[in-house]
């Protein structure tokens, strides 16, 4: 047995089978929801919602302004050229350049948060249905403990139009 | 470091164009032919501009010859992106050909307009190609070119001189176009040397700079014409 | 406004993908014919030498460069429109964000390959980026082709991004409902999404930090290649309002190029239940806010080149205002102005139609402003003897013909790969509101969206 979980018309019974789930001392972080839309309207779909990510672009953002300036002033005094009476290192023109690095520094770094914490594969983290697709809303646990099964199953057939599957 | 300035006395100049001829065979700029002249593809370094002032018949011819002005702040530097246009440290506005990759914003940011897209590879009618200078690359199409000074004989004269362990005498670099010139309109030399034949024309009340106010600080100067003919 | 809802959308939105109709391949035929034509051209360009293009002394800059800003400037419609509309969470930007951010991407394509083409030698062009060489030299990072180079770089690695991002969910609907080659392709496509509350957080958050950071960028880009004309000494080119003045050519150009995309996916995909004619009304608003901004920028720049009567300036007003140019002029003032006002000003010419109208002139208007700001000043720089002019040669207009052939031919090839409504977005625009008996999200978590 890899889940048990039930499919559900709609984010109110959806609801329902979290908050069963919850008074069978399923930790929030043992159950899994999937749905076709993010389901903010419901409190089930604020599980997971802190994220460092607003940090991550910061810190992108600072590693790609050190980037851009340290591009433009080592190269530049590395190979002083005199062009049009311009200083070797000229801060205006090269205010550009920085600011371009920091921003592609924090829009690669948002990004690579993006990957790394919600598309990087975990580890016995798998359950997933092709209903969801057509709008069911899953509600499920995902490598229950075998004694569980049948109390999870009741919790889950409970909402109204619940349909329970194994797997 | 010298550096290196031109003075031109318009009073001299009699636009008799030798200087343009003397500027193509030396620094091996080709000949586009009519056709392509016609459609605005020649490339003269030095070019005289020829200006009618008054009404018919009351009228006056005024030339100018008109080449890089190596300017001090020059506007065509900065645009470029891969260094091909910069400053020598002998104040020379240089142009690398092999750096060059085209985007011609040199020629653009230039108020004189005075740098030459090659449109084609170079040709030349015969026989003129039997008469290359050896010391000047040929540049391939599709780089900007322009007025170098002649930059190959200021580099020849500085030889020279150092093998000889004496300093470059004033007078002793002559560009194409100032060895041409018949009336001698035309004088180079180095500007920091107060004593030099151009530094003494370039402090003359005649003197001004084309297009002063653009604010690229040329190192040609202009002696304005004074005669009535 | 009403969307269909569920099962509904699916179908509507995924049916471009999964059949497939002969017109398809009769306007790939089509448009492809025209990108090899322009293909042809330039590689002929590069093998004969640049001398067949029309450009000549002094004006070097001609239709490329024009091209290249047009271009530009037509990818502002996208992930700028859409950011914004994304930050301030309009309702009505559900469908129509994806279609403006995918013009972001391919106009931003194809604009990036006009300085290449421009190029007097192309196959050199990768000296504009900054790596160690044996060159032993960096690129002038004092130039503003250099900073084009990192705008245009930041700028279309952030609108892909922000245009694949939102698109991972749809890969996943796609793999459930197709079959065989297409269901493992969509699969690799959908990195394997589920849709767990977290996945759908983070893709939100991504979304906003990307829409805060694309703004300032997009606002950047055009200001910088405003700057390629007014870092340099050439008269009506040196001015400080070439920024603002060309990021609102783009916003303008960008809005008028999403509307005549989405006018034709409308038709085209039958979507009319999902761009409704409020959709074009609200775009045509903002179309006559963007006329109204560009009539004041041009009369701004206009006036005071007049009073300052500045003679080398002058010799180029002059040209545009009453010789050789007035008649572009003009007809470009009409375009952009009195057309657009007409049209998008009075309620009952603001359907889709006058939209469409609208948006064609305003294409063609702004096309030919970019192109009057370029030729006509570098014709005329101050020494009147080096007065010169440029006609434009086949070459030229073959790629140039090429250029709205390649972003038809792109548009039409993502319509049919991928849903060009975002699904999801939709979805989620429409679910009904929380019924009573369940915990609703408290204040706390619908402000979290905004929490830093």
């Amino acid at each position: 047995m890899t889940a048990v979980y039930g499919l559900y018309p709609d984010g109110a019974s959806a609801q329902q089978a979290v908050n069963r789930l919850r008074a069978a001392g399923v930790l929030d972080r043992d159950i899994t929801v999937i749905s076709a839309q993010p389901m903010e309207d419901y409190e089930f779909g604020q599980m997971d919602k802190a994220t460092w990510m607003w940090w991550f672009a910061c810190l992108g953002g600072l590693i790609g302004l050190s980037a851009g300036l340290g591009l433009t002033w080592l190269t530049e005094t590395s190979w002083p050229m005199d062009v049009g009476g311009l200083p070797i290192y000229a801060w205006w023109p090269n205010t550009i350049i920085i600011f371009e690095m920091t921003m592609l520094g924090a829009i690669v770094a948002t990004t690579l948060t993006f990957v790394l914490s919600a598309l990087w594969p975990q580890r016995g983290r798998t359950l997933y249905d092709p209903e969801v697709t057509e709008g069911q809303i899953l509600v499920g646990v995902e490598h229950p403990v075998d004694e569980l099964v049948s109390e999870l199953e009741r919790a889950l057939s409970a909402p109204p139009g619940a349909r329970v599957k194994t797997r | 470091m010298p550096r290196w300035g031109m003075a031109v006395d318009l009073d001299r100049c009699n636009g008799c164009a030798a200087c343009v001829v003397a500027c193509h065979a030396e620094n091996n700029i080709s000949t586009v032919g009519a056709d392509e002249a016609a459609r605005g593809r020649a490339k003269h370094w030095l070019r005289i501009e020829r200006y009618w002032e008054g009404e018919f018949p009351d009228v006056r011819l005024t030339f100018r010859p008109v080449l890089c002005q190596h300017c001090d702040n020059a506007p065509c530097e900065p645009v470029c992106p891969t260094y091909a246009s910069h400053h020598t440290e002998d104040g020379l506005n240089a142009q690398v050909y092999n750096r060059c990759i085209g985007t011609r914003y040199c020629a653009n940011a230039c108020p004189y307009n005075v740098r030459f897209f090659d449109f084609f590879n170079p040709s030349w009618d015969k026989p003129l190609h039997l008469q290359l200078n050896p010391d000047v690359s040929l540049r391939e199409a599709g780089v900007m070119e322009k007025c170098t000074f002649c930059v190959q004989r200021i580099q020849a004269a500085g030889t020279q001189a150092s093998a000889e362990e004496r300093e470059v005498q004033d007078g002793e670099i002559q560009p194409a176009c100032v060895q041409s010139c018949p009336s001698k309109a035309l004088v180079f030399g180095d500007l920091d040397d107060p004593g030099s034949r151009v530094s003494q024309l370039s402090r003359s009340p005649r003197g001004s700079k084309l297009l002063e106010d653009v604010g690229t600080r040329p190192k040609i100067t202009y002696l304005a014409r004074q005669s009535q003919a | 406004m009403t969307h269909p809802t569920g099962s509904r959308i699916n179908n509507d939105l995924l049916r471009p993908l999964l059949l497939t109709s002969w017109r398809f391949y009769v306007l790939v035929a089509f448009f492809g014919a025209f990108v090899a034509a322009g293909l042809i051209a330039w590689l002929s360009q590069i093998f004969f030498g640049f001398g067949i293009s029309g450009l000549r002394w002094p004006v070097y800059w001609g239709f490329y460069v024009t091209n290249f800003v047009f271009w530009i400037g037509i990818s502002h419609a996208g992930t700028l429109i859409s950011a914004i509309l994304r930050l301030v969470n309009a309702g009505w930007r559900r469908p129509v964000t994806r279609c403006a951010e995918v013009i972001t991407v391919f106009a931003l394509l194809i604009g990036a390959m006009f300085p290449l083409i421009h190029l007097g030698r192309p196959w050199l062009a990768f000296w504009l980026f900054p790596y160690p060489s044996e060159r032993l030299i960096w690129p002038n990072f004092r130039s503003p082709l250099v900073w084009d180079f990192f705008a245009i770089n930041t700028y279309l690695t952030g609108s892909i991004l922000f245009l694949f991002l939102p698109m991972i969910p749809d890969f996943a609907v796609v793999r459930d409902r197709a079959t065989g080659l297409r269901r493992r392709v969509y699969r690799v496509l959908a990195l394997g999404w589920r849709g767990t509350p977290k996945q759908w957080h983070r893709l939100e958050t991504a979304m906003q930090i990307m829409a805060i950071a694309i703004i300032p960028v997009a606002v950047s880009v055009h200001t910088i290649v405003s700057f390629d004309f007014s870092m340099a000494p050439v008269p009506m080119w040196n001015t400080t309002i070439f920024g603002p003045y060309f990021v609102a050519g783009a916003i303008f150009s960008g809005i008028a190029g999403l509307l005549i995309a989405m006018a034709a996916l409308r038709k085209f995909l039958h979507l009319e239940e999902y761009l409704h004619p409020v959709h074009f009304e609200n775009l045509g608003k903002l179309l006559l806010v963007m006329a109204l901004l560009w009539g004041y920028f041009v009369f701004n720049e206009r006036l005071v080149t007049y009073y300052g009567n500045g003679p080398a300036e002058m010799a180029v007003f002059r040209q545009t205002q009453w010789q050789s140019f007035a008649p572009l002029h003009w007809t470009m003032v009409f375009l952009n102005f009195v057309l657009p006002l007409t049209l998008m000003g009075i309620r009952k010419f603001r359907t889709i139609a006058g939209c469409v109208i609208a948006s064609i002139g305003v294409i063609v208007g702004m096309w030919l402003e970019r192109f009057l700001i370029i030729v006509p000043a570098l014709g005329h720089k101050y020494l009147p003897y080096s007065y010169g002019t440029y006609r434009p040669e086949p070459v030229e207009i073959v790629i140039t013909i090429a250029s709205f052939a390649a972003m038809s031919l792109l548009y039409v090839l993502f319509a049919k790969f991928i849903p060009i409504i975002s699904i999801w977005e939709l979805k989620a625009g429409e679910h009904p509101p929380a019924p009573d008996l369940v915990p609703p999200a408290t204040e706390e978590h619908r402000l979290g969206d905004l929490r830093l």
